[in-house]
């Protein structure tokens, strides 16, 4: 159990870039230690530094693995996502976690209403 | 990284069960022991990817053609005059503040080390440029105006060419 200590952390999704994949507001958990058996993979979604601002963290899919190890990483959805395209490619040392999960919002309507985002919440 | 706040507190636990008895309390609580601390953006810094030296052009362009005018005033005082003085100045200002934050947009956003590789003064050319507008603001003076078109014209030109095109003039709106 210790050793799971501080492998997952949970991050809350802004910005549209990776609809539909993710939503902003979605509420996922972040795998630290995703490459302790292998190396980032393409097709992976991770958290990423923001090269310009070190405390921001992006979240983006890696589209491509260059031979130096540098990570091509692009939004899901292209024409409302800042990646590669402008910021060039990402060093492995970017890379803080691999988004493993959604746990929030659940599938299905009914549990919508749970959902502090959703009007449904609001309904008397 | 960025903290999102805590959202645990009291008063809203209760404040939710006074105002919606059935269904809230779980909800809160639910909401507070999974809500996630930290935020992964999914960034875009729209309008994305689009990025010309124009905007940054057009403001400084303002900036001189204000210049030029609370110049052409002269020195009368009487109130007609001294209002639209009053005008011009501050659409100056306001132009050269706008010509400052697009030319940061530019530098933040879209230059980066691969694009800044084979213009390794590029910095200085936006400081001085930043600098400019900061003078075209405290300072009434034409001189300060054409500098910084002209620094925007160098900008222009490097800009251009990190998208390896040739064919994009400099041209003004006057």
């Amino acid at each position: 159990m210790l050793r799971l200590a501080g492998r997952f952390t949970r991050y809350e999704i802004a910005g549209e870039s990776m609809l539909p994949t993710l939503r902003p507001g979605d509420w996922v958990i972040v795998d630290r230690r995703a490459w302790a058996d292998h190396e980032p993979r393409e097709g992976e979604i991770v958290l990423a530094r923001d090269p310009r601002k070190p405390d921001r963290a992006l979240v983006k899919r890696i589209r491509a693995c260059e031979p130096a190890g540098d990570l091509w990483l692009l939004g899901d959805n292209a024409r409302r996502s800042t990646d590669s395209r402008t910021l060039g490619a990402f060093p492995p040392e970017a890379l803080l976690g691999r988004v493993r999960w959604r746990y929030w919002p659940p599938p299905g309507a009914a549990f919508q209403a749970l959902d502090e985002r959703g009007t449904a919440a609001e309904a008397p | 990284m960025r903290r999102l706040p805590r959202r645990l507190s009291v008063r809203k636990l209760l404040g939710a069960r006074a105002v919606r008895p059935r269904r809230e309390p779980h909800v809160h609580l639910l909401s507070t022991l999974l809500r996630p601390r930290r935020l992964a953006e999914a960034h875009c810094d729209g309008p994305c990817g689009i990025y010309d030296p124009a905007s940054a052009r057009i403001a400084a362009e303002a900036v001189l053609s204000m210049a030029q005018k609370i110049v052409a005033l002269g020195d009368a005082d009487d109130p007609a005059t001294n209002n639209t003085r009053s005008r011009f100045t501050a659409i100056k200002e306001e132009q050269a503040e706008l010509a400052k934050r697009e030319l940061n947009i530019l530098w933040t956003d879209y230059f980066n080390p691969e694009r800044t590789a084979n213009h390794p003064d590029l910095w200085q050319t936006f400081w001085n440029a930043a600098k400019l507008c900061s003078r075209n603001k405290t300072e009434l003076s034409v001189e300060a105006g054409e500098e910084l078109l002209s620094t925007i014209e160098e900008i222009h030109n490097v800009f251009w060419a990190t998208k390896g095109r040739d064919d994009v003039p400099f041209y003004l709106a006057v």
